[in-house]
């Protein structure tokens, strides 16, 4: 699924307008279809918005935002809704699995809300389960999960009914080294295996470090991208760049580390 | 700074669970404000009545029946010590032809000024300016009313006004009109004032008087004045009566506020739940400041103080709302007392300084009391805990857990407890009248239903998960696995919701058990063909009555097989007033068809009673006093004090007061009475009874007044008194159901705030608001449909308790069990459909979630 962002301003309501806080401003960014595209910036750097404007779970103060040739910042809230259900997978830095429903309902709840028949139900849930080594688990209520594990749920569920976008927000910012290693080669081969385009947000270089290239975000601007392999790049800019034509990421190069030499983020 | 923090910024920021707060106690403390207030009003305007006719008199000389006036020469020799007396003469009878009840107060008018302050409006004069111009007030057919009355009535000066008092029917003529002041406000001014003499004359009284107004200075004169009171009366206070018609309520009294304490006892769950989830909600604020290195004290102060503002902000306004729903009930209950105890029109409501400390008491002690346990519990928490969110989180069980835990063992051996010293309490005696056991074992009941609440809750919810899934998909199944999850907030709410509905149950099977009972027991006793009755209706019964003369002329009438005279009045017994009632006992006992307890057979107890001038009693009179067949009982007569034998006891729900019954012959001798209230016929074989009824008005009707009513109609109205007596109950109960669909508001609310991030994440996912709210909704379903399957248990415990134990011991009446189907159906169908009305308003809630706002990282 093919991202792009044309001018996209976002700010928070204050209690007037002069109180209003800008969070994003002016993004114009391009993902190609089945890209790997690491957010990265420090905490406030409005990665996390981003994620929200590109996730269909918050709209722009200004500027549209294409998924596909949808444009998603026109859309109802009930396209909206289909939207996330049918076409994008999620996964939190909190897990943000439904306590009440053991891990087998966890995973089947977007293919329940879509009313898929219960046999596909079934045996999608076992295969996801399964890519994520979760396949013994299926009873277990999330609280009776390790973090890693819940995440891996997580995973499951948002692959679950094979969207094109899945959106990752700081996945390893709850889990340990060992545990977020594990979940970011889980992510990597699902891109490898299933090729859907996936937007990681993360403030780890060692996270980063798994994607095709690093949208580096700051202060509410794309200040920069760094990519791992030169032919995939997208194109940014920001109120720091010129505007109206986006200009293209290699203007603005960061080197990127190597996953296998780089050291484990903490 | 940590009050404000805690407890004033978030009543501020929060509205919704302030304002439902402060409803729910509003409403709890305005059905006990409004019960006290429509009490006292009702009492009052009874004994403001009293007063005002009994003006400044501080003693009476009293009887039952009318006395000689010869007392008055007795009490002569103490009129140059001070003692001042006036003779009285104090009637209830209907103005005809409108047959409203009046009262008529015969008084010497000369005497009189010494008692009582008659200040005319007007009167008719001769047109002289002399002192006979008052004269025409001592006229032989003059009265004198309240201008009040007057105005009311169309009445002028010279307008004639029918009266009938005790069957006699004389037309008098209006000479005079008072100021609305002293005497003409008793009765709500429903009263007629004419010269003793006038009254003696006209309804054939001559020389008899009903009593004797004193003015004694001196209390050491009261034995000497007690050695001439005639046999048939007494000499007491005139406060004396206020007292028995006290006594006489106080059954129903206690039992209305025993209905107010449900409504209250729901609202105290509902402050409770409400403290306990804000406190909830605030848990990691409380984890900072004591980190910060707030004190427990200090915690634990700051929502006691929250407690006591919504309970003192709750009262006032409780007490504003009780004056309102004060007015609805007086008009409810004024009935109820006028039908079955006395005749008195309720006043205007006024809200006195008692009334108001009381109901900001009850308020705010019991808001203070519910919130107490939560503050205890959030100050003592360990702030490392509730930083690191753990506390309260949620906590799903899995579904194959069938062991029972030690806290849900806790709470079995809690309810087990609980029921059995219900049990025991139920077997104990009433006390003082009173049915304070009974009452406590309605507590413990709760009490222990509400200490199962959660493993209902948690029950019903698994119970239920299957079905809802597939009727409602994932949207089913995640409703009905959200309940239990969050135990702590809805198990309140559903003991709160239960409780309500448990009571409506009891008392709807116990008004349809009652029911029953009294409609077999009328058709029964009715079994007569035609009553022939001096007026109307049956609630002024005692106000108006046939002549004896009628007698004869109703054994002239051929098709009338036999006649039987009732005539009742109130009597002393035991200081107590019971109702005296008398018929031709031997008729009785051939055609009719007494239900009785002992002997088997009313006609056997009837003519013992003829034979050894005896009385039968009724059920309530034999349980109140532990009087059976065998038995004597002594009652006032005009020859002093009599002793009867008691030959039977019959049921009886016309009276919880108690009624004796004796043969005609026996209650005139005995009271010198023969007026008559009702004529009981029976028709000779083949006798059309509409024909008879029509003959008979023809013939009776001009002379008498006389209105002839069929058996079915007779019952109609009984069945008419019976469903009115009891609409304050169930208005009652609807506050009650209000503020326990109040309370799943309230926590409803609280858990969509609560779950802001659970919601927003469910809209993540894909569910569309409509299926978030449709999720909510059905939320509150299983809460309601659980409490209605809780509430129906407890429901048919109670009406146990109150059918055998609180009603029998109240007002001594068997009743025999029955279910309403209809109306249980119907009840339980309305507070199902409120549950869900519940769920609607909250779930409003749910569009308004900023979906990026919540999914921010914690």
């Amino acid at each position: 699924m093919r991202i792009r962002l044309e001018h996209v301003t976002h700010a928070y309501a204050g209690s007037d307008e002069s109180a209003a806080v800008q969070v994003l401003g002016d993004i114009s960014l391009d993902i190609a279809s089945g890209d790997f595209a690491v957010l990265m910036g420090a905490s406030g750097s409005g990665k996390s918005t981003l994620l929200n404007l590109i996730g269909a779970v918050d709209k722009p103060t200004s500027g549209s935002i294409f998924l596909d040739d949808t444009e998603t910042s026109a859309l109802d809230d009930w396209r909206l809704t289909m939207l996330r259900r049918r076409s994008i997978g999620y996964i939190f830095q909190f897990f943000n699995l439904i306590p009440t429903l053991n891990v087998f309902e966890n995973v089947a709840f977007p293919l329940s809300l879509a009313n898929a028949p219960r046999s596909e139900v079934k045996s999608r849930v076992a295969e996801a389960l399964t890519s994520v080594g979760l396949g013994k688990r299926a009873t277990h209520y999330p609280n009776e999960l390790s973090g890693g594990e819940m995440q891996r749920a997580a995973i499951a569920r948002a692959i679950v009914h094979n969207p094109p976008l899945i959106l990752a927000d700081e996945p390893t910012g709850n889990l340990d080294s060992k545990n977020g290693e594990m979940i970011l080669d889980l992510i990597r081969s699902i891109h490898k295996s299933r090729r859907p385009t996936i937007v990681m947000a993360t403030h780890s270089e060692r996270a980063a470090a798994y994607g095709d290239y690093v949208i580096e975000v700051a202060d509410g601007r794309v200040s920069g991208v760094g990519d791992r392999e030169s032919e995939q790049r997208p194109a940014i800019s920001s109120v720091a760049l010129p505007a109206q034509e986006p200009a293209r990421a290699q203007d603005v190069l960061a080197p990127t580390p190597d996953p296998r030499t780089a050291t484990p983020a903490t | 700074m940590i009050l404000r923090a805690l407890v004033l910024r978030p009543i501020f920021r929060e509205p919704l669970r302030t304002t439902l707060t402060i409803l729910g106690i509003a409403v709890g403390v305005a059905v006990v404000v409004a019960i006290a207030l429509s009490n006292q009003s009702a009492l009052r305007a009874f004994s403001e009545s009293v007063d005002a006719v009994a003006g400044k008199a501080n003693y009476q000389i009293v009887s039952d029946v009318a006395f000689s006036e010869d007392a008055l020469r007795a009490l002569q020799p103490f009129w140059p010590r001070g003692v001042r007396f006036a003779p009285v003469i104090d009637a209830e009878g209907i103005v005809e032809p409108s047959q409203e009840p009046i009262r008529l107060l015969g008084v010497d008018l000369l005497s009189d000024l010494h008692f009582r302050d008659y200040r005319y409006a007007s009167v008719v004069t001769s047109g002289k300016e002399s002192a006979a111009t008052y004269l025409s007030l001592f006229g032989n057919d003059s009265v004198v009313i309240p201008a009040t009355f007057a105005h009311d009535h169309s009445l002028r000066l010279g307008s004639p006004l029918i009266l009938n008092i005790h069957g006699v029917q004389r037309t008098m003529i209006v000479r005079g009109l008072l100021e609305a002041r002293g005497p003409a406000t008793a009765f709500n001014g429903a009263i007629v004032i004419a010269d003793l003499a006038v009254v003696q004359a006209a309804f054939g009284l001559a020389g008899r008087i009903t009593r004797i107004d004193l003015i004694v200075p001196d209390e050491s004169l009261i034995p000497e004045i007690q050695r001439v009171v005639p046999p048939s009366a007494r000499l007491e206070r005139p406060s004396r009566r206020n007292e028995r018609v006290e006594k006489m309520l106080r059954a129903f009294r206690v039992n209305l506020f025993a209905l107010a304490g449900v409504a209250l006892l729901v609202g105290m769950f509902l402050v409770y739940n409400t403290v306990l989830i804000s406190i909830l909600r605030r848990a990691k604020d409380v984890g900072v400041l004591k980190t910060l290195g707030t004190s427990t004290s200090q915690v634990f102060a700051s929502f006691v103080i929250e407690g006591l503002i919504f309970g003192a902000i709750g009262s006032v306004a409780g007490i504003a709302l009780g004056r309102g729903l004060a007015w609805l009930i007086l008009k409810l209950i004024g009935r109820t007392i006028n039908a079955l105890y006395i005749n008195s029109t309720p006043e205007a409501i006024e809200l006195t300084p008692g009334i108001i400390a009381a109901g900001i008491a009850v308020g705010t002690i019991l808001s203070l009391l519910s919130a107490i346990q939560p503050s205890i519990e959030a100050a003592q928490l360990r702030p490392s805990l509730l930083l690191s969110g753990t506390v309260w989180r949620r906590q799903p069980r899995r579904q194959d857990q069938t062991q029972t835990s030690s806290p849900q063992r806790a709470q079995i051996v809690i309810a087990i407890v609980c029921f059995v010293i219900a049990v025991l309490l139920s077997r104990l005696p009433a006390w003082n009248g009173i049915a304070v056991a009974g009452y406590i074992a309605v507590l413990f009941v709760v009490a222990g239903f509400s200490a199962l609440a959660a493993l209902i809750v948690t029950g019903a919810s698994r119970l239920l998960r299957a079905p809802y899934r597939a009727a409602f998909g994932i949207v089913g199944e995640l409703a009905s696995a959200s309940i239990p999850a969050s135990l702590r907030r809805t198990s309140i709410a559903s003991a709160a919701l239960s409780l309500a509905i448990g009571m409506m149950v009891a008392v709807a099977l116990m008004v349809g058990s009652f029911r029953e009972t009294v409609r077999v027991w009328v058709d029964q006793t009715v079994s007569s063909d035609l009553w022939l009755r001096p007026a109307k209706g049956l609630s002024n019964a005692d106000s108006a009555l046939f002549p004896n003369a009628i007698s004869a002329d109703l054994a002239k009438i051929p098709f009338i097989a036999a006649f039987d005279r009732a005539r009742g009045r109130g009597v002393l017994y035991n200081d107590d007033r019971v109702l005296l009632a008398s018929g031709d006992f031997a008729v009785a006992a051939r055609f009719g068809d007494l239900p009785m307890i002992a002997p088997g057979r009313s006609s056997e107890a009837l003519r013992n009673a003829i034979a050894k001038n005896g009385v039968v009693v009724s059920e309530s009179f034999s349980l109140k006093y532990n009087k059976g067949v065998g038995d004597n009982i002594t009652l006032p007569t005009i020859h002093g004090p009599r002793s009867f034998p008691i030959t039977g006891v019959y049921r009886d729900y016309s009276n919880d007061r108690g009624v004796v019954a004796m043969d005609r012959g026996l209650f005139i001798h005995s009271f010198d009475d023969d007026a008559i209230s009702t004529v009981v016929i029976y028709l000779k074989p083949g006798i059309d009874r509409d024909t008879a009824r029509r003959s008979l008005e023809a013939t009776l009707g001009p002379k008498y007044h006389a209105f002839a009513v069929t058996n079915g109609e007779i019952r109609g109205e009984v069945m008419k008194i019976f469903d009115q007596t009891f609409l304050i109950t169930y208005a009652l109960l609807a506050v009650a159901i209000v503020v326990a669909v109040l309370g799943v508001i309230n926590t409803l609310a609280a858990l969509i705030l609560e779950r802001k991030r659970e919601l927003a994440l469910l809209r993540v996912l894909g569910m569309t608001v409509v299926q978030v709210r449709r999720m909510l909704v059905l939320e509150s379903s299983v809460l309601g449909l659980t409490s209605t399957a809780a509430g129906l248990a407890m429901g048919y415990v109670l009406s146990w308790i109150l059918i055998y134990v609180i009603n029998k011991q109240s007002f001594g009446w068997t009743i025999a069990f029955h279910t309403p189907v209809r109306l249980i159906a119907t009840s339980l169908a309305v507070t199902f459909a409120a549950s869900l009305v519940a769920g609607l308003v909250p779930s409003r809630l749910a569009r308004r979630i900023d979906l990026a706002m919540a999914m921010k990282a914690e």
